[in-house]
Order: structure tokens, then C-alpha cells, then sequence
């Protein structure tokens, strides 16, 4: 109620055209709160920025500028495509994430369409511990695994087996998440009409399920990506030896070794093929979106 | 007679005795395999005369200089046969220090043979350990030096090298074709030798004092100091800089936790950090000074930047006496999917035009015979201020070096080294 | 049509489960049965010549003297372990206060305020979370060197070169806030972004400031997302050991993931490194627990 009261009082004693000052003004623009924001991006992304750009120094410095060259990418001693471990870091990452993706997206679906539609005590505690890896650290969910491997599981060699077990491990829960959000958005009732009209269990959730889920789908398949290409630790824990070696653990043991610009080539490398396979799948769901108002960006922002 | 670390056996309880926490704790939680383990022992063959810690027995023989070890091949863990072709394809796996062989060296192997080489690094013998011994691994061809061998033999990591593949073996120095941690060079052929000094910017650095790991404890060059990423290295340096101990292998807790205690001071005072990249850290800048392996000022004349010359650099090395110096092997993991050619290489790096090549590149001597240090010195390798890097007969004769030690040990020197890792 | 209807539910009745068992059983594989390898290396009694522990299956042969060893020495001002549990609490807390600080305004910013270039502010923010981390790790460690550009740029003002990457906590707290951000920044934005706009007109109608709406309206409406935030967040914080290493590698900056890191990976005293992980899943677990209640409850609301 003082609130109120204040303006009223401004407005007898000094009547009309005062103006109220900026910071009491609900309506003016949001200058300061903009300038932050774009001070943050600016600091978010430059130094990203000029990282890529040291990729193409004339030079073996990081930190001074000798000119532009492509000598780091192609052709050079040293350079990515010359050097076989880099080189190969790539394909592993890649191979590993994409592998990641086949799994974890079926197996995730699956669990959600599970968990969100099957209720029972089980089934609530089910969903309990399956959004436990979702906040469990990585240091844990890997030294776990490392110790696990090493101990108990050891027909599974380190390796690319024990890292895409790992990687599924900790991505099925994003789409757990992303999934059983739409699921319970969309509610039971078309699958009920499909099998109503006769559908089989099965039928109605190839025909009618899926196709609505597709656009999380794609959100979490795109998310598992990211994420098994971004994820050090658990790499880190279950690599086994240089043959399997991912770009994340080659920079981080090149960086506390000798790194070169070769190592920025390499970062952009992997950051502008993150970024392709990114807008394409924006590209897939602005295509499918149909009839809702929700942005391809915000689906996958609202992961969360 | 095969090793099993899960062979109940060598299961041993911990003793549950009136250690006080104290010990529990720094002491590191361990047992005393040594007893039980005699009879396995004894069944796995003739090992030699073994070499008993102070402290603590191990059930694999500890070599000496004077109490040479003898690594018995085994039965059931045979050499290669003769005359075996080649592996071609796939991938050759070496588990090694980083930048510890030359690419050019690994290139032409892998054309030659039509084998991707792979080198999946490590930082010091405890993380080489770890990865030879996971489970399902493969590696062709691995580093260790005598500190490790005897255990690794023991639990057969490691299998026997035929000679017969290995001709270029005349090339290298007498001694280490008969060596006292391998006598008749049965499962190892040596790759290095070097010593353990302090490598310096000689332009930042304006006197060097007399003993000059000093330059280590100098706030002058804060955050800029860097130890040896090695326990054994790390530690041995402190017992020896402040005169704890002249045994750089000592069993004995309180000396080991003073040396740790005095690295301690290290972080508060320059804010030290580990690492084994002397090589290129010390030219490119990042540091002043960094406790070094003698390889890595030679190999560090590469990694200047553009317009410096190696005068920037300096080596400073402890007297003859108080030099540590060591050896680094070449072995072949019982894991290695392609043993006749991990022979080849082993053969081709005692090879007097590789070994030079190898050594033009990572800095590091090979002990062959014909590379001796004034040819290297004429050959225009080593330039002429750090010509002190050059390790000779005379080091091995009067200096100290790490031997292997029980697990006991091993334990106490962990532990220590995870407390000075920890920062407190 | 009865028998048809009740054959058909229980068709169903078996489909979901059977549809969330493959998940489930993923999940207690490689996360349960890991989390048990933890428990039975730490609480191993027996150690082999490596000074490896001989895990313990059997519960009956667990012992606890390494474990109570830890705890000791963790929670004693004397202990080993103190400092790096110190460390951690320090740096993640302050990493967190700048979270907050510059998070807040840039997800209220582009939730709420950006309005036509909402969906540039979006990308923009977003797209750090898409760009690998230990690259952007890396893109600092090229900024920071001593011949750096923010030594280059601090030296237009006059300000001596400062060595950023020679073990400086105030390096290692900024490098964890940069990395950890965009995965603040999300689920906050995600929440504020929920608000009924409404609710805020009608607050700003009546007059109310934007300080007072934002502290009456605002920052309650938004309290669940930024709890998210915050345990999202801390968590991973709480685990890192790898951020430290590249912008610092002195002990002097270790963590406790570092320690675990040291002991898993570097050490053959596994039965410490794997103590230390049920330390650090123990003190967590408070927040996992706080956030999967909070947010059971929160889908509970959902699907009412």
C-alpha cells in the first residue's frame, strides 16, 4: 500500500508533466539488464572467437599473432589432417557420439513411454532412480564405472565399448526428461482413440506416439550428441589406450604438454561440425513443427 | 607359474595391529605380501639372488648394482619363436611418455610395417602401471625403467625378448647388454639413460646458486617452478636438497615425510606445479624453472620460439656423487598383439642411424656405443652451454639411482605424494 | 466388448512395463551395480602388490578402517584431505555468487525483455553450451598467457602483466563461473520464461517499481528454476578436477575431484580414490535428494 502511495503524493504536490525518474519507471527499456546480457555474450563467446582465430596462426604462438595461414589444418607437419592422433580423436569422438545417439534415444523413449505411462509404486521409483544420473557428478558417474569395469565387468574391455556403455549411461536421462515432458504434455487420450479404433498396443504406439514425440526426440537425440561429444570425464575414466582416445581428452593432455595452434584447428573443427549437425536439426524441427508456437530453439532449451 | 593379482593366495589380510592412526594413515594401507608369497616364489623358478628392502618384504627380488637380478623366463610365459613374420595392419600400441619418440622414427616404422603407431601417454610409472594393468588391454610396446621391472616380470606383464630378433643389442654399451636389474637383458633392452637436474631460463635467472635446486625454493621466480610429475623423482630431490637422507630409496617414514614436508613449503612459497614437460615449458616461457630429466634441455633447443637461440637455456646438474641418474627401458607387455614387430622396433632403436635420429629429436641419450658424447658435440646436438647434459660413464659410477622397492615402501612414498598433491 | 476391453488393458498393463525394462536394467548395470563396485573398493580390506585394493564383494568382509580414515582426515582442520574439501566449498560457493549475479539478469533479459531479438539473445546464450568445454577451457588459457590479449588489454591501463595461469585461485573460481554458466543460465531461463507476463503487468499497473515487482513477483515465481540452477550446477562444480588443471595444475588449487582423479587414475591406493567418491556422493547426495523432490513434486503438479 506505501507504494501506492508515493506516486499519488508526487502527483499532488507537483502536478503532471514531472517526469518519474528511470530507475522508478516501470516501463522504460531494460538498458542496464540488455547491456549485461550482451556483455555476457560478448565474454561468453570471444574468447571462443579468437581462439578459433589463433587456429590460423602464421606461427607456433597461442597468444601472439604472426599472421594468417592455414598450415595448422592441412598439409604441415604437425597440422590436424597430418597428424594421425588428431585425426583420429575426430573419428572417435564422432563414432562415439553418433553410436551414443543409437542407443540412447530407443532406450530413453522407451523408458520414458515406460515409466510416464505405467503407473504403479515401482514404476515411481523406477523414475526416481533413473533421474539420479541426471545430478549425479561425472567424477562419480566415471570413477564408478572405471571401478566397476576394471572389477566386476571385466569381459568389457576399456575402451570404445566401455565408454559407449558409459556415454548411454549418463545421457538416457536427458531423454528420459525431454521425452516424458512431452509425454505427459500430449496426455493418454490418442493412443486411446487408436486403440479404440482397433490399433494393437504395438500399432498404436508406431503410428500415433512416435510421430508425436518425433520433435522431442529429435531434441534429445541432438542433446545426446552434444553431450557425448562434450563429455571429458567419463572418457577420461574408460579410454583404455591412444586408439580411443576422444578430441576432449587429446586437448586436454596436449594442453598440459606442448599445444600448438594445432589444438585451436582441431577445437574448431569439432565446434563447426557440432554447429552443422545443430542448425540441421533446428532445420528438422522447424519442418515438423507444425501447429504449436514453440520455437525449434526453445524445445531444445527447455530441456531442463 | 602365472600371476594373479585376485589369487587368493596373495591374499593377505591387512595386519589389524596397534598401528597408531597416524600410521594407518601416512603408512598407507597395505600388507606384508612377502611371507606367504616365498613358497609361489620359489615355485615360479630360480629368480635369482633377491635384495631385501629395510622395511617390509617383497615377494619379487629387489635389484641392486651389487645384488644383480637375474628375471627367470617362465614356463608358462615363454619367448616368441624364431623367425616369425611380421604382423602387418591394425594398430601398433605403445604406452610411453609423451614425446619421449621421435614421430619421423614411428612414421617410418608404421609405413614400413603398414601399422597405424599409437602412443597412449603417461606422466610417471604409477599411471603406467594403472594402464598396463587394466583388464583387456593390449599394448606392443612399453618404457619401464629398473624401479618397476622386477614386479612387473613378477606378475607377468611383461614377456621375455628374443634375442634372435634383436641383433642391434651388440650396438649398446657392455653394461647394458647384461645389466644388474636384467642380467642377460631377458626382458628389457635399454631405450635411455639420463640424470635429474634443473633446468633454468638463463635469461631470467641471474646466478645460479651452488646447489641449485635452491632455484626451486626462490620466490623470485613464483609461479613459475615446477617439479618433476614423479614421487620418486619429486621427493628423492627434497631428501637429497636438504640432507635428510643420502638414500634416495628409504623405507624410513620420518625421512619421507620431512622431504614431503619441505616440498609442502613449495606451494605456499612459489606456487609450484607438477609436471614432466620441461622440454617445452621452460623454452616457450611457461616456466623459469623445472626440475628436469638431462634429455630435456637438449630436446628444449627445438622448442624455442622463433628468433631465441639456446643460450636461453640452462642446466644445472648436482655433483657426480649427488647425481641421480637412471635408465629408462624397452619392453615388450605380455598384453602385445603384435610381438614380432614390437621386437623389430625395439631393434630398429638400437640401431646406430635410428637411435641418432630418435635422439635428435626427444633429446634423450641412447647408450649406444657409437654415439658417444663427442660425437653428439660435434655432430652439433648438444650445444655448447648445455653440454653438462650429456650423462657419462663416470655419473653411473659415482651417482645414485632409484631402485625398486617393497610395497611397503611404494605405499609410504604414495601416500606422502598424495599429501603434497593435495596442498596442504 | 467387455472381454475385449479388459484383454486389451491388460495387453497394456504388461507393454509399459515391458517398455521401461530394458532402461531399468540398463540403469542398475552401470549405475547401481558401479555405485556397489564404489562401496566394495573402499571398504576393502585386502591389497595386492600394487597396493591395490582386492575389492570386497561380500558385505561381511567390508572394512571401514580406510574409509574412517578419510572422514578423519577430510573433516579434521589437520587432516590431508581438509584442504582440497576446503577448496572446493570456497571456489564452487564463489563460482555460484557469480553464476547468480551475471546468470539472473541475462536470463531475465532473454526470457523476458530481449523482444524482438529474443531469439538471436537465445542462440546467443546458448550457444556456448554447444561449444566443447575443454575448448573453451583452452580458448582461456590462450587469452591468459603473459603475453595474452587480457594482459595486452589490462596494459592499456597501465596495469603490470599479471601471471593468470601460475596457480591463482582467483583464476580457477572466474574459469569454473565461465564454464558453468550456460548450464546456469538455461534452466533459469527456462523458468522465467514460464511466468504468466500478466502477473507482472498487473504489478506494474498498480504502480509497483520494477525492483519491488521483481523481488514480490519475480524472484519467487522463479525460485524453483533458480534452485535448479543452483543444484545443476554445484554438482558438477563440486566434481571438477579438470578445470583447475588446465587454468592452474599447482596443487595449490586442487580440488577434491583432483584427489580422486590422483588416486583412480595416477595411484594404485584405489581404495582411497573410491572412499573419497562415497565422501563426495554422501555430501551430495543432500542436494540430489532436495532437487529430485523438488522436482517429483513439480511433475506431480504437472500431470494433475
Amino acid at each position: 500500500m506505501t507504494v501506492l502511495e508515493r506516486p499519488a503524493v508526487a502527483e499532488v504536490s507537483k502536478p503532471v508533466r514531472r517526469r518519474v525518474p528511470p530507475w522508478r519507471n516501470p516501463w522504460r527499456r531494460p538498458y542496464i539488464l540488455g547491456a549485461i546480457t550482451w556483455l555476457y555474450i560478448a565474454w561468453s563467446l570471444l574468447p571462443v572467437l579468437i581462439a578459433i582465430q589463433f587456429s590460423f596462426n602464421d606461427g607456433r604462438s597461442r597468444s601472439v599473432w604472426q599472421g594468417f595461414s592455414t598450415q595448422w589444418y592441412c598439409c604441415n607437419e604437425g597440422s590436424v589432417f597430418e597428424d594421425p592422433s588428431m585425426f583420429l580423436a575426430l573419428k572417435n569422438s564422432l563414432i562415439l557420439g553418433i553410436a551414443t545417439v543409437l542407443v540412447a534415444t530407443p532406450l530413453g523413449v522407451m523408458l520414458a513411454m515406460g515409466l510416464t505411462r505405467w503407473r504403479s509404486r515401482t514404476s515411481a521409483a523406477a523414475n526416481g532412480i533413473s533421474l539420479v544420473p541426471l545430478v549425479t557428478p561425472e567424477l562419480v558417474v566415471g570413477s564408478a564405472l572405471y571401478l566397476v569395469m576394471i572389477n566386476l565387468y571385466q569381459f568389457v574391455p576399456l575402451g570404445r565399448p566401455a565408454m559407449l556403455l558409459g556415454h548411454v549411461t549418463f545421457t538416457v536421462s536427458y531423454v528420459l526428461v525431454i521425452v516424458r515432458s512431452r509425454l505427459l504434455s500430449i496426455g493418454g487420450e490418442y493412443e486411446e482413440a487408436a486403440r479404440d479404433l482397433g490399433a494393437s498396443p504395438m500399432q498404436a504406439i508406431r503410428t500415433v506416439l512416435v510421430p508425436l514425440l518425433m520433435p522431442a526426440i529429435f531434441a534429445s537425440a541432438m542433446i545426446v550428441f552434444a553431450t557425448s561429444l562434450d563429455d571429458f570425464v567419463v572418457s577420461q575414466f574408460l579410454f583404455g589406450n591412444a586408439s580411443n582416445a576422444t578430441v576432449p581428452i587429446l586437448l586436454y593432455n596436449a594442453v598440459r604438454a606442448s599445444p600448438t595452434p594445432a589444438l585451436n584447428a582441431l577445437a574448431t573443427i569439432l565446434l563447426v561440425g557440432t554447429f552443422l549437425a545443430l542448425i540441421l536439426t533446428v532445420l528438422v524441427l522447424k519442418a515438423r513443427r507444425r501447429g504449436t508456437d514453440e520455437s525449434a530453439l526453445e524445445t531444445l532449451a527447455d530441456w531442463g | 607359474m602365472s600371476f594373479d593379482p585376485n589369487d587368493p593366495a596373495l591374499r593377505r589380510r591387512r595386519p589389524r595391529p596397534q598401528l597408531a592412526r597416524r600410521d594407518v594413515l601416512r603408512g598407507g594401507v597395505w600388507i606384508t605380501v612377502g611371507l606367504g608369497a616365498a613358497p609361489l616364489l620359489a615355485a615360479c623358478g630360480d629368480n635369482g639372488s633377491s635384495g631385501q628392502a629395510a622395511n617390509g618384504s617383497a615377494p619379487y627380488p629387489l635389484a641392486r648394482p651389487d645384488k644383480p637380478v637375474t628375471l627367470a623366463i617362465k614356463d608358462s610365459n615363454p619367448p616368441i619363436d624364431d623367425g616369425l613374420d611380421p604382423e602387418t595392419g591394425g594398430t601398433f600400441q605403445i604406452l610411453n611418455y609423451s614425446q619421449y619418440m621421435a614421430p619421423g622414427v614411428m612414421k617410418a616404422f608404421g609405413q614400413k610395417h603398414n601399422v597405424s603407431v599409437e602412443v597412449t601417454p603417461y606422466n610417471n610409472y604409477d599411471e603406467m602401471l594403472a594402464k598396463i594393468r587394466q583388464p583387456g588391454q593390449s599394448f606392443d610396446l612399453v618404457f619401464p625403467g629398473p624401479s618397476v621391472l622386477s614386479k612387473m616380470v613378477y606378475a607377468d606383464l611383461l614377456q621375455p625378448i628374443n634375442h634372435a630378433y634383436v641383433p642391434h643389442l651388440k650396438n649398446v654399451w657392455p653394461e647394458y647388454q647384461d645389466p644388474w636389474y636384467d642380467r642377460g637383458a631377458h626382458y628389457t633392452v635399454p631405450y635411455t639413460i639420463y640424470g635429474t637436474g634443473v633446468m633454468y631460463r638463463a635469461d631470467r635467472v641471474t646466478s645460479v646458486p651452488e646447489v641449485g635446486y635452491d632455484l626451486l625454493w626462490d620466490k623470485a621466480y613464483s609461479g613459475k617452478v615446477y617439479l618433476l610429475d614423479d614421487r620418486q623423482e619429486a621427493i628423492g630431490m627434497s631428501l637429497l636438497r636438504n640432507k635428510i637422507t643420502g638414500d634416495i630409496n628409504t623405507s624410513n617414514a620420518d625421512d619421507v615425510q620431512k622431504a614431503t614436508d619441505s616440498l609442502i613449503e613449495l606451494i605456499g612459497l612459489v606456487n609450484v606445479k607438477t609436471d614432466v614437460n620441461a622440454y617445452s615449458e621452460v623454452p616457450e616461457g611457461t616456466a623459469t624453472i623445472h626440475q628436469c630429466w638431462s634429455g630435456d634441455p637438449i630436446a628444449g633447443q627445438y622448442y624455442l620460439p622463433k628468433g631465441q637461440t639456446p643460450e636461453v637455456l640452462g642446466y644445472w646438474r648436482p655433483a657426480a656423487a649427488d647425481y641421480v641418474v637412471g635408465s629408462d627401458n624397452i619392453a615388450i607387455p605380455k598384453s602385445a598383439s603384435k610381438p614380432v614387430l614390437a621386437h623389430m622396433m625395439i631393434n630398429d632403436l638400437l640401431d646406430n642411424k635410428i637411435g641418432l635420429e630418435n635422439f635428435g629429436w626427444n633429446g634423450y641419450q641412447p647408450p649406444l656405443t657409437k654415439l658417444s658424447t663427442k660425437f653428439l658435440t660435434d655432430e652439433g646436438y648438444i650445444p655448447k652451454n648445455l653440454s653438462n647434459s650429456v650423462v657419462e660413464r663416470s655419473d653411473f659410477a659415482q651417482g645414485r639411482t632409484f631402485y625398486e622397492v617393497s610395497p611397503s615402501t611404494e605405499a609410504l612414498w604414495q601416500t606422502d605424494w598424495a599429501r603434497f598433491k593435495a596442498g596442504a | 466388448m467387455p472381454d475385449h476391453k479388459s484383454g486389451r488393458d491388460r495387453a497394456t498393463r504388461r507393454l509399459w512395463p515391458a517398455l521401461a525394462l530394458p532402461g531399468t536394467l540398463w540403469l542398475i548395470a552401470l549405475f547401481i551395480v558401479p555405485f556397489y563396485a564404489v562401496m566394495a573398493v573402499a571398504f576393502s580390506g585386502q591389497i595386492n602388490i600394487f597396493n591395490e585394493p582386492i575389492p570386497a564383494w561380500n558385505p561381511l568382509d567390508w572394512e571401514f578402517t580406510t574409509f574412517n580414515g578419510v572422514i578423519v582426515d577430510s573433516f579434521t582442520p589437520s587432516g590431508v584431505y581438509h584442504e582440497v574439501w576446503v577448496r572446493t566449498a570456497i571456489y564452487s560457493f564463489w563460482a555460484l555468487v557469480i553464476c547468480m549475479v551475471i546468470g539472473y539478469p541475462v536470463a531475465y533479459y532473454a526470457a523476458r525483455l530481449a523482444g524482438k531479438r529474443r531469439g538471436l539473445v537465445l542462440a546467443l546464450i546458448l550457444a556456448p553450451w554447444w561449444i566443447n568445454y575443454i575448448t573453451r577451457m583452452l580458448a582461456w588459457v590462450n587469452l591468459l598467457q603473459d603475453d595474452g590479449y587480457v594482459n595486452k588489454f589490462l596494459g592499456l591501463f597501465g596495469i603490470p602483466p599479471y601471471s593468470w595461469l601460475s596457480g591463482s585461485s582467483i583464476t580457477v573460481v572466474w574459469a569454473l563461473a565461465y564454464g558453468y554458466l550456460p548450464f546456469f543460465i538455461i534452466p533459469l531461463f527456462a523458468s522465467l520464461d514460464r511466468i504468466d507476463q500478466r502477473l507482472l503487468e498487473a504489478s506494474r499497473d498498480l504502480g509497483v517499481g520494477s525492483v519491488r515487482t521483481f523481488l514480490h513477483v519475480t524472484l519467487p515465481l522463479s525460485r524453483m528454476g533458480l534452485i535448479t540452477a543452483l543444484v545443476i550446477t554445484a554438482l558438477p562444480m563440486a566434481g571438477d578436477y579438470y578445470t583447475n588443471t588446465i587454468v592452474s595444475g599447482s596443487p595449490h588449487t586442487n580440488m577434491v575431484g583432483n584427489q580422486i582423479e590422483l588416486f583412480l587414475l595416477e595411484g594404485p591406493q584405489k581404495n582411497i580414490g573410491a572412499a573419497l567418491v562415497l565422501l563426495l556422493s554422501l555430501v551430495l547426495l543432500f542436494f540430489m535428494l532436495y532437487y529430485l523432490i523438488l522436482t517429483q513434486r513439480a511433475s506431480k503438479e504437472l500431470t494433475r
